[in-house]
C-alpha cells in the first residue's frame, strides 16, 4: 500500500503506575481502515485520547503523515488532519444541521479569517453534498439537538468528512443503533474509506466483517495480534483474550 | 438584499431604531436625559448577552468593565470641570486631591497625591474616550487568555470574574487620593465635540447615545452573523468537538469576550456623559447581578431582546419608584420577575417573540395531513 498516514511508535501512557496502553506500535496506510478490538479496558479508547492530544502520553510518539504531533494541544493535531468522533455523539446541539457542518469545515480556523458572512461556492457545494451523502438534506435548518441518535451520528460523520480530515479516529460509530441504521452507517463509512485512513473502534463483529480490513486486537494495553478478519477470528489467543473459548457468535 | 429584509428580524432592529431616534419628538429634555442612560443600560445588556447567550460565558463582573469605561471619561471630565482650574495652578487640579494631599505637596498633576500622575494623560478628552474602551477590552482578552487557556468554565468563570470586580471596587475606594473613594467622582465638565458642548440635559446628547447604541447593536449583531460567531456558538455547545475540529477555542472565548467588554467600556463612558458621575457603585455586586437579570428578561440568546430587557426594566423602576409605597418593594418584584422569567420563559422576551413570529410565518403552510383535513 501506498505512505504510512498515521504511525504509533512505543506509544504508553502511565496513570500512577497503572498503564492504560503499554507501548503501543502500530502503522496504518494512507486510504486504510483499520480496526481496533479489545475487551472492556483494553486501552481503545485511551489509545485514541492519546492520539488526538486529548490525554498526554509518557512514552512514545504519534507520527501523522510522518510529521510529529505527540503530545501538541488537541486543535493542533486537529489541523495536522486527525478528526474524531467520540463515542458519545457530540454536536453543536444549538446549531442547525448546516450550521454545524459550517463550523466543521475548518480550513481557515483563526478568528480574524472568520469574520466574514458566508461560505464560498465551491465550499457550499460541498456542503450540500455531504448533506445530500449522510441524507440528512431535509433537516438541514434543523436543530441538531432535535435530531435522532441515529441522525447526530451521522452528523457527526458528515462533519468529520466535510473536516476533511486525511486521518479520522470513530469510537464505536454504530453504539445505539437500530439494525437499520448500522447498515447505513456502515454505507458511509465504506464510502470514506480509502480518501481518507481510519481507525476505529467498533464491538459488532457482523459490522466490523461488513468494514474491516486489518484488525488490531488490543488486550490490557498492549497489541496483541494484528491482520484480516479471518486470521483474527482464527488467533488462538484472541480467542482466549476477547471472543471466548467458543469463537464468534 | 430580497431575503435580508423578509426577515423580521431586521425590522425589529430598524423599528427599535427608528423609535430610540424619534423619541427627541415627543419628550422634553429632562427625561431624555433619563432615556439616555437607559439606552447606556441597553447597551450593557447586549454586552452580556453576547458573552451569555452566545459564548455561554456567564460573566457576573461585567460592571468591572462599565467601571472601567466610566472611570476614564471621568477622569477626562474632572480635568476640564471648573472646579479643577481654582485649586490655584496653571493646569487642573481635581479638588478632592488637594483636600487628600500632603502638607506642603506642590499643587500640580505630577505629584499632589502618590499616583496622581496617572491623571495627566487624561487632560486630553479623546484620551479617556479611548482609554474607556479600549482598556477594559485589552483587559478582558488578557482575563481570557489566562482562564480560557486553562480550559476554565461554566460557573468558575463566574466566580472569577465575580471577584475581580469585587477586588477592583476594594482598590477604588481605597484608592482615596487617586479616585476620592467611595464619593466617586462628580462635579464633571462636559465632552466637547467640533466645539459643541455635550450639555447632558439636550437633545444633541441624547441623540449621541441614541445613535452609538444603534452601530453598536448593529455591529454586534453584524459580528454573531459571521461565521466566527457560529463557531462561537459551537464551542457554547460543545467546545470539546470545537477543539477537535481544529479551532483554538480559547482564542474565540477571548476575542468575544473582549468585544463584550469594550462594548460595556463605551456604555460606561456614555453614561458618564449623561450621568455626571462616576462612582464605586458601578462596581458593585449587585449592579453585575442586575445587568444579567436585564439580559435574562430580554432573552440572552438575542442582542437587540437583552438591549430591550434592559431598557424596559429600568423604565419600569423608575415608574415604580414614583410611586412611595413600591420603592421598598422594587426588589422583590424585579426579583418575582426574573423567576417567573426563567421558569416560563427561558429564552426571555425575544424568545417569545420569536415564537410567535415562527406561528404567524408558518401558519399558511399547512401539512399534507392536514391539509387533507381541511379539505374533508
Amino acid at each position: 500500500m501506498s505512505a504510512v498516514a498515521l504511525e504509533l511508535d512505543g506509544l504508553a501512557v502511565d496513570f500512577s503506575g497503572f498503564r492504560a496502553v503499554d507501548g503501543v506500535s502500530m502503522a496504518v496506510a494512507h486510504g486504510e481502515l483499520r480496526v481496533l478490538l479489545g475487551a472492556n479496558g483494553a486501552g481503545k479508547t485511551t489509545l485514541m485520547d492519546l492520539i488526538s492530544g486529548k490525554t498526554k502520553s509518557t512514552e512514545g510518539r504519534v507520527y501523522v503523515h510522518g510529521r510529529d504531533v505527540t503530545n501538541q494541544r488537541e486543535h493542533k493535531i486537529a489541523r495536522a488532519g486527525v478528526g474524531r468522533k467520540f463515542q458519545i455523539p457530540s454536536v453543536f446541539s444549538g446549531l442547525t444541521v448546516r450550521q454545524n457542518l459550517e463550523v466543521a469545515q475548518s480550513g481557515q480556523p483563526g478568528v480574524f479569517a472568520n469574520l466574514k458572512m458566508r461560505l464560498d461556492t465551491e465550499a457550499q457545494e460541498r456542503l450540500d453534498e455531504t448533506l445530500d451523502l449522510i441524507g440528512l438534506t431535509e433537516e438541514a435548518e434543523t436543530e441538531a439537538g432535535v435530531l435522532s441518535h441515529g441522525q447526530t451520528q451521522w452528523l457527526e460523520l458528515g462533519m468529520l468528512m466535510i473536516q476533511n480530515a486525511s486521518v479520522i479516529l470513530l469510537d464505536e460509530p454504530t453504539a445505539g443503533m437500530t439494525a437499520g441504521e448500522t447498515a447505513k452507517t456502515a454505507e458511509i463509512i465504506n464510502r470514506l474509506k480509502g480518501k481518507h485512513t481510519l481507525l476505529v473502534v467498533e464491538h459488532d463483529m457482523a459490522f466490523v466483517r461488513d468494514i474491516a480490513e486489518r484488525i488490531t486486537v488490543l488486550h490490557l494495553g498492549k497489541v496483541l495480534a494484528e491482520g484480516n478478519v479471518a486470521f483474527i477470528e482464527n488467533h488462538p489467543d484472541v480467542k482466549a483474550a476477547y471472543l471466548g473459548k467458543q469463537g464468534i457468535s | 438584499m430580497k431575503t435580508l429584509f423578509s426577515s423580521y428580524r431586521v425590522w425589529a432592529y430598524l423599528a427599535f431604531a427608528i423609535v430610540i431616534l424619534a423619541l427627541p419628538l415627543i419628550g422634553d429634555e429632562f427625561w431624555l436625559n433619563r432615556v439616555a442612560k437607559y439606552l447606556c443600560y441597553g447597551m450593557l445588556g447586549a454586552a452580556v448577552a453576547l458573552t451569555w447567550g452566545y459564548a455561554g460565558i456567564l460573566n457576573l463582573g461585567q460592571g468591572l468593565f462599565f467601571g472601567i469605561g466610566a472611570y476614564a471619561m471621568a477622569m477626562s471630565l474632572k480635568l476640564k470641570s471648573y472646579t479643577s482650574m481654582q485649586q490655584g495652578s496653571e493646569t487642573p487640579v481635581p479638588d478632592f486631591m488637594l483636600w487628600n494631599a500632603e502638607p506642603g505637596a506642590p499643587t500640580d498633576l505630577c505629584c499632589i497625591t502618590p499616583g496622581s500622575w496617572l491623571w495627566i494623560p487624561f487632560q486630553s478628552q479623546w484620551v479617556g474616550l479611548i482609554v474607556a474602551v479600549v482598556l477594559p477590552a485589552v483587559f478582558a482578552y488578557i482575563m481570557g487568555r489566562i482562564i480560557f487557556g486553562q480550559r476554565i468554565s461554566g460557573v468558575f468563570v463566574s466566580i472569577i470574574t465575580l471577584a475581580l470586580v469585587l477586588l477592583t471596587r476594594l482598590i477604588v475606594t481605597d484608592a482615596q487620593p487617586l479616585t476620592n473613594g467611595f464619593n466617586g467622582l462628580t462635579d464633571l465638565g462636559w465632552f466637547t465635540v467640533f466645539g459643541v458642548e455635550l450639555d447632558p440635559y439636550s437633545k444633541v446628547t441624547y441623540m449621541v447615545v441614541a445613535v452609538a447604541l444603534i452601530i453598536v447593536l448593529a455591529l454586534t449583531r453584524l459580528l454573531v452573523a459571521t461565521r466566527a460567531g457560529t463557531i462561537l456558538q459551537a464551542t457554547r455547545d460543545s467546545d470539546t468537538r470545537a477543539l477537535y475540529l481544529g479551532y483554538d477555542v480559547p482564542a474565540y472565548q477571548s476575542f468575544f469576550f473582549a468585544v463584550s467588554a469594550g462594548i460595556s467600556g463605551l456604555a460606561g463612558m456614555l453614561y458618564v456623559i449623561v450621568a455626571e458621575f462616576a462612582s464605586p457603585s458601578f462596581l458593585e455586586l449587585s449592579f453585575s447581578v442586575t445587568m444579567v437579570v436585564w439580559a435574562a428578561v430580554g432573552g440572552r440568546g438575542s442582542i437587540l431582546g437583552a438591549c430591550i430587557g434592559a431598557i424596559l426594566i429600568n423604565m419600569l423602576e423608575a415608574r415604580v419608584s414614583e410611586t412611595e409605597s413600591l420603592v421598598e418593594a422594587w426588589k422583590l418584584i424585579i426579583g418575582f420577575v426574573f423567576v417567573i422569567v426563567v421558569i416560563y420563559l427561558p429564552k426571555g422576551l425575544s424568545g417569545l417573540a420569536h415564537d410567535l413570529m415562527s406561528k404567524l410565518q408558518s401558519a399558511p403552510k399547512l401539512s399534507p395531513v392536514q391539509k387533507e383535513e381541511a379539505h374533508q
